[in-house]
């Protein structure tokens, strides 16, 4: 199974840029890149009382599983959802292989300027990603700070 | 597959409970959620979606941040997966992206077809998503050994651990969490080394 890519300062700096830029155009009140694992990558907007770790995890779970819907109607062109909501409403569009774009807006938006302008930020972050994954293609993780001395203090119980 | 973000130094890696229905995977996330010692806020809400009878549906879902790594801030998401036959697909969509894997056993004697038949899903499960067990660190839960029927370790070491590389087997009664946090600290001990492993270079 393909892999996200390792990312670095620069690749951060171009995602934050392509969200900030996306919300203020939009008019949004948050964008998140996410892994298809359920992985939070990227964040822009105010999570105010949001949990977007858990929205992360959700967002990607549900998608997955409309996609499965859409494969067994043999439907093959599907790459975005729409949850319409009283006071916010989420669309979530297919970025790559890897990784999905949620947005959070406010329902009196509406959700034509939020696609319009997805299109794009998703074309801008799957270029960095893919950059990225030129990169390094199959670099290791360089994990030479992490202590392993006692892996047992990980955890602890109460 | 674990993401590294250099820039944040964040490491977030996702770890499935998997199991038979109604062995105890659910269990497993309750106890950590209630008993984990952990600094202000780094310990997220825990996510049920479960049926009217408290069955999983989808997925449990606890994100939680371990404490004592230096450098990275390392987040742990830990998943379990529905138990029935049925959400097959379901089980299916929440491996995907999978780092580590707990697989909570039923250790009651008539239990043990259900226990290999869950083991062959996973196996099937990750071959699916073009994945190999023996790639993927593991441990085994043994669970409700506080019942009086339970089968001996020996035999669900015989009947789930017998593959080429013996894993971590641990016995737990989750509900009094006994086995839980040892479990979850084994696959975190064997992920990390993996990562390590991975980035030492390789000498010809």
């Amino acid at each position: 199974m393909a892999t996200l890519p390792q990312l670095i300062e620069e690749d951060m700096v171009r995602v934050d840029t392509v969200l900030r830029e996306f919300i203020q155009q939009a008019d949004a009140i948050a964008a998140l890149l996410i892994d298809k694992g359920g992985f939070l990558i990227a964040q822009q907007g105010e999570p105010g009382e949001m949990d977007f770790t858990t929205i992360a995890a959700l967002a990607s779970g549900a998608f997955m599983a409309n996609q499965t819907i859409a494969a067994l109607v043999k439907e093959k062109d599907f790459n975005s959802t729409y949850q319409q909501g009283e006071t916010f409403s989420l669309f979530v569009i297919n970025v790559d292989h890897n990784c999905l774009l949620v947005v959070i807006f406010k329902s009196q938006s509406g959700i034509g300027v939020v696609k319009y302008f997805a299109t794009a930020a998703t074309a801008a972050l799957a270029q960095q990603l893919a950059l990225a994954a030129e990169r390094a293609p199959g670099r290791g993780f360089d994990l030479s700070e992490l202590n392993l001395a006692n892996p047992q203090e990980l955890f602890r119980k109460k | 597959m674990a993401i590294i973000n250099q820039a944040t130094k964040e490491l977030q890696v996702k770890i499935v409970y998997y199991g038979p229905a109604m062995g105890g995977k659910t269990t497993n996330l309750v106890q950590v959620h209630d008993h984990v010692q952990t600094t202000q806020g780094n310990k997220g809400k825990l996510v049920s979606l479960a049926t009217s009878s408290d069955r999983t549906l989808f997925f449990d879902f606890l994100p939680i941040e371990a404490m004592t790594i230096k450098g990275f801030k390392t987040k742990f998401q830990l998943y379990t997966v529905p138990g029935q036959v049925i959400y097959n697909t379901t089980r299916q969509l929440v491996l995907r992206g999978v780092d580590g894997i707990v697989f909570v056993a039923d250790s009651q004697y008539e239990k043990m077809p259900e226990n290999v038949e869950s083991f062959q899903n996973l196996v099937d499960n990750l071959n699916t998503l073009k994945l190999n067990l023996g790639d993927i660190p593991y441990v085994l839960q043994y669970n409700k050994r506080d019942l009086p029927n339970v089968a001996p370790v020996e035999y669900m070491d015989f009947l789930l651990n017998n593959r080429d590389v013996q894993v971590p087997a641990f016995q737990a009664t989750a509900h009094k969490c006994e086995g839980v946090f040892e479990s979850l600290n084994m696959i975190t001990r064997m992920l990390l080394q993996k990562y390590v492993a991975q980035a030492t270079p390789q000498y010809a």
